[in-house]
């Protein structure tokens, strides 16, 4: 597929990280540095010129590409480039990210002239509810509108005996679900029953939403469902995940130094209480109880501040924090300070961008563990000569089945069940064998 | 130098364009002549003199032709400035033009300048404080003129003339908001022009069928007393939440049906317009359900007539149907300050005075013809005064005050905090005044009748208590307390603002 990405940016690097390796990818930007940095890592064509000019979208080539993509940090830039592709492009899929809610409400109503829409700040906040329903995840994802789950999971001394140091065969592994890989250190397992789970390892669990969420207790008893957060940071994004939140019937509080910008949350929000003071001040903290709260969320402009702040807010009693790191190497340090979840929105945007270039018949996309291993939702085609295989016989080729979608309904699959033609496959692999399980099937 | 010199002129001392004010004022007049058709009209159906009606429009006219001829040169640059002195202006000639023919023809009772100014001012201002004492004196016309005027301020002149004269098109908007009472937070979307005629026309249209509805109780033998012309003449009062009858008794000797009618239009009368309008004319009853203002203002209509039902059966006043229906018809009446009775009040028990005066201070909703402080203001500060506990406690609270889920911009909310500070305010003052001037010239008043007769000509309610009761009369009041109730009404009417920022320098000066 060709594909053609404008903005060089975070979000731009990582869709080319994704995709360079499948894809004929050119790269449009207006900063001739940026593009050197990637040429010098993947091998993508570039051009420099400007998103917004026409002339230089056709001198780049893009009336060739299958798949335009603009995700450039300005709005404006992405709309115009979108439209211009369009025209340009006759066949092409279009894909714009933006920052406004009101671009994404434009698209849904038809709106907009282009094929997809993907808000950085949405997708946080969408990444964010999902990491509160099932808050021992690191990560989950959801697959076949909601009834698949994906959840990779930290295990510490804290888990249930009934999963720790157990067989699997033996384990209290909840109805409907898999554990579909186990990572321990550099090595990979994927799970038969004599292997078991043991402090220290990393899991992905495959299964119904219900499955995942006890899951979450298993591994993590003390953390019940989140019902209480603080949010700090009231800006886009941290409005955002209020507004998802609150949707939810989830109790949200927010913080916010900046006068306006609390004034325009509060408005914006009637259900959320908003706070004009810092996050920093002990006098408001201890009065407000925020230590109290379950979950405190760290959506503030600054990493830095971010991370202060989440540590302050554990010092305080918070139990659970996430924190967003706007650049890609606050994750490591997050991670070195304890905060529990650490959300790049770049790279959630990136994540969902990436999945519009994948096979028509790979609906959906999830990347773990930075990029080395995939969870792909697949169609199986009549050809494919795994039809008609009971699971217990297929190969294990660095990839495992988590659930397959049939009739609409999910089903998670035991050894005897046999894989039908127009199935939907949802399956762990390797981000390497990706191409070849997508092939086989 | 001579050159430059005529280019900057002499100084200007005024900062309002006084001369453009007295213009349209002239133009207003003019044309506010014309509507004496009506009572000429009246008076030769009923065989009545019709020379009273006759100099007063041909006077107001004549009066106001003159003023827009001397005044022609104008600039006639009607700006923010100049709407509040016109406003204020042209509510004080106009109560001059309903007095006219009480001086005229009101006979020995209104032949006293004050009095028949008071009557003309409780008249236009839609109060319905009389210091009539002899009903049967008035002739057919003179009682309807009563009526009339009442109804003609109800909405407003002002209002009428944007929805006629062309000339108001600009700058009417800033002069209506300030007729149509209520705060600046009911925003009027529409084109003005567009609004004042979809109002005026809904008012007629609600006059005519409640007309319509009375006279029929009267054809249908519901209601003996009820004749086509009492039906037109509460129709006249009704809709403006008036509260002149033109029966000694008010509503007393009218049917249960015709109080209930009288006491559902009321009701509706007390409610915003453009709500109104869209409820039943769009058919958006929902709209009207969903109002802030309207919830506030029924539960307030709600909770005031249990609470009267309460003390009326306590205190063996009424019972069953009579009992609901007064405690009602009572509770509606003074909420809208209209000011109907339909039994004496005044000697109902302290608690139960207590429970109308503090009605006084209610008022109907934003956009009616309401007097009074008005819900929306009594919720919004209640709003505030909630914001200010939970502040309190959280003062890094950010709570924006919201009024139908939109958010309401702070000094909307100062303003209103000011209203209800200069309300009070100007009532204490008025209060004082009349305490002072009776105790001076004997006149047999309470404390709470002093009290009542203050905030009731503030809020144009209507009647007090005691001697000033639904069924009495103002007329044994000084005049010094005749003149502070026609500056209260005057003041109310406008809501404060438009009349006292009159008295400010800044206004006036450069």
């Amino acid at each position: 597929m060709r594909v053609f990405v404008i903005g060089a940016g975070q979000v731009g690097s990582t869709i080319v990280e994704a995709l360079h390796d499948e894809h004929d990818i050119t790269v449009l930007d207006t900063e001739a540095s940026r593009l050197h940095a990637l040429t010098g890592r993947f091998d993508v064509a570039v051009f420099e010129g400007d998103g917004t000019s026409r002339k230089d979208l056709a001198a780049a080539g893009v009336e060739d590409a299958d798949l335009v993509i603009a995700c450039t940090s300005r709005d404006e830039v992405n709309l115009v480039a979108g439209m211009f592709a369009r025209r340009e492009a006759e066949g092409a899929t279009t894909v714009i990210r933006t920052s406004s809610n009101e671009y994404v409400d434009l698209w849904r109503e038809g709106q907009l002239d282009v094929d997809f829409v993907v808000s950085s700040e949405l997708e946080t906040a969408y990444a964010i509810s999902r990491i509160l329903g099932v808050p021992a995840a690191r990560q989950t994802d959801v697959f076949a509108d909601g009834q698949v789950q994906v959840g990779e999971f930290d295990v510490d001394q804290d888990a249930s005996p009934q999963v720790l140091g157990v067989p699997l065969r033996d384990a209290a592994i909840p109805e409907d679900s898999k554990v579909a890989a186990v990572i321990r250190g550099d090595e990979t397992i994927l799970p038969g029953g004599d292997d078991d789970i043991r402090n220290g390892d990393r899991i992905v669990a495959i299964g119904s939403p219900d499955a995942i969420k006890r899951w979450s207790t298993l591994l993590w008893p003390e953390g019940g469902a989140v019902r209480d957060v603080v949010i700090y940071g009231a800006g886009r994004v941290g409005t955002a995940i209020a507004r998802v939140l609150v949707a939810q019937g989830i109790s949200v509080r927010m913080v916010e130094a900046s006068r306006d910008q609390a004034q325009r949350a509060a408005e914006a929000l009637p259900q959320a209480r908003v706070f004009h003071a810092s996050g920093f001040d002990g006098d408001f903290l201890e009065r407000e109880r925020i230590g109290q709260a379950q979950a405190g969320i760290f959506a503030m402009r600054d990493d830095a501040k971010n991370q202060y702040a989440a540590s302050l807010a554990q010092v305080r009693g918070i139990p659970f924090t996430v924190a967003i790191a706007h650049e890609a190497v606050s994750v490591g340090a997050f991670d070195k300070a304890g905060i529990d979840v650490s959300i790049n929105p770049r790279a959630v945007t990136a994540e969902e961008i990436v999945r519009f270039a994948h096979d028509p018949r790979t609906q959906q996309v999830a990347m773990l563990e930075g990029n080395r291993y995939e969870v792909l939702d697949v169609t199986t085609r009549e050809s494919s000569r795994y039809i008609g295989m009971a699971f217990r016989d297929m190969p294990v080729h660095g990839s495992i089945i988590g659930a397959i979608v049939r009739n609409g309904g999910a089903i998670f699959p035991h050894g005897d069940d046999v894989l039908q033609a127009g199935d939907r496959v949802i399956i762990f692999t390797e981000a390497a064998n990706a191409p070849w399980v997508v092939e086989a099937l | 130098m001579t050159h430059a010199s005529s280019r900057i002129g002499r100084p200007r001392r005024l900062a309002i364009d006084v001369v453009a004010v007295a213009n349209l004022v002239g133009t207003l007049a003019k044309y506010l002549g014309l509507v004496t058709v009506f009572p000429i009209a009246l008076a030769l159906y009923y065989g009545d003199p019709v020379w009273p009606y006759l100099v007063t429009g041909l006077g107001t006219s004549g009066f106001g032709f003159l003023l827009e001829r001397l005044t022609r040169g104008a600039r006639s640059q009607m700006g923010v400035r100049e709407g509040f002195l016109v406003v204020s202006a042209m509510l004080l000639m106009t109560a001059a033009f309903a007095s006219l023919p009480y001086l005229f023809a009101g006979g020995e009772q209104l032949d006293h300048p004050i009095d028949a100014y008071l009557e003309g001012m409780s008249a236009v201002t839609t109060t319905g404080a009389s210091v009539v004492t002899d009903y049967n004196a008035f002739s057919p016309t003179l009682a309807m003129w009563r009526q009339f005027t009442q109804w003609l301020g109800g909405l407003g002149i002002i209002i009428l003339a944007v929805a006629i004269l062309p000339r108001l098109r600009v700058g009417g908007r800033q002069m209506m908001e300030s007729e149509l009472p209520g705060p600046e937070i009911t925003q009027l979307g529409e084109r003005i022009r567009e609004l004042a005629r979809v109002l005026w026309a809904f008012y007629i249209g609600m006059t005519l069928v409640l007309t319509l509805i009375l006279a029929s109780f009267g054809w249908l033998g519901i209601d003996d007393e009820m004749t086509p012309y009492q039906a037109l003449a509460h129709a006249f009062a009704t809709m403006p939440t008036g509260g002149f009858s033109p029966k000694p008794d008010s509503l007393a000797s009218f049917s249960a049906e015709t109080q209930w009618v009288i006491a559902l239009f009321m009701f509706l009368a007390g409610m915003n317009f453009v709500l109104l309008y869209r409820g039943i004319v769009r058919l958006r009853p929902r709209a009207v359900a969903r109002d802030e203002e309207f919830r506030l203002y029924a539960l307030f209509v709600l909770v005031a007539s249990v609470a009267l039902l309460i003390e009326l059966w306590s205190y063996d006043i009424a019972e069953g149907e009579e009992a609901v229906r007064t405690a009602v018809f009572q509770a509606i009446s003074i909420i809208t300050t209209t000011g109907f009775a339909t039994t004496d009040f005044a000697l109902w028990p302290v608690v139960s005075l207590l429970t109308l005066f503090a009605l006084m201070f209610s008022g109907g909703s934003a956009g009616s013809t309401t007097g009074s402080i008005k819900v929306v203001r009594h919720l919004l500060l209640g709003k505030v005064l909630r914001r200010e506990l939970d502040q309190t406690v959280s003062p890094e609270l950010v709570m924006p005050i919201r009024y139908n889920s939109a958010p309401v911009d702070e000094r909307t909310l100062r303003a209103i905090a000011a209203f209800i500070l200069l309300y009070v305010g100007f009532w204490a003052v008025g209060a004082s005044v009349i305490a002072i001037d009776s105790a001076i010239s004997n006149v047999p008043l309470s404390p709470l009748d002093t009290l009542a007769v203050a905030a009731s000509a503030l809020g144009n309610g209507g009647p007090g208590f005691g001697i000033t009761g639904p069924f009495g009369s103002f007329a044994p009041l000084g005049d010094v307390s005749k003149i502070t109730m026609i500056v209260l009404m005057w003041l109310g009417r406008l809501e404060i603002i438009p009349v006292f920022v009159l008295a400010t320098r800044h206004y006036w000066r450069l």
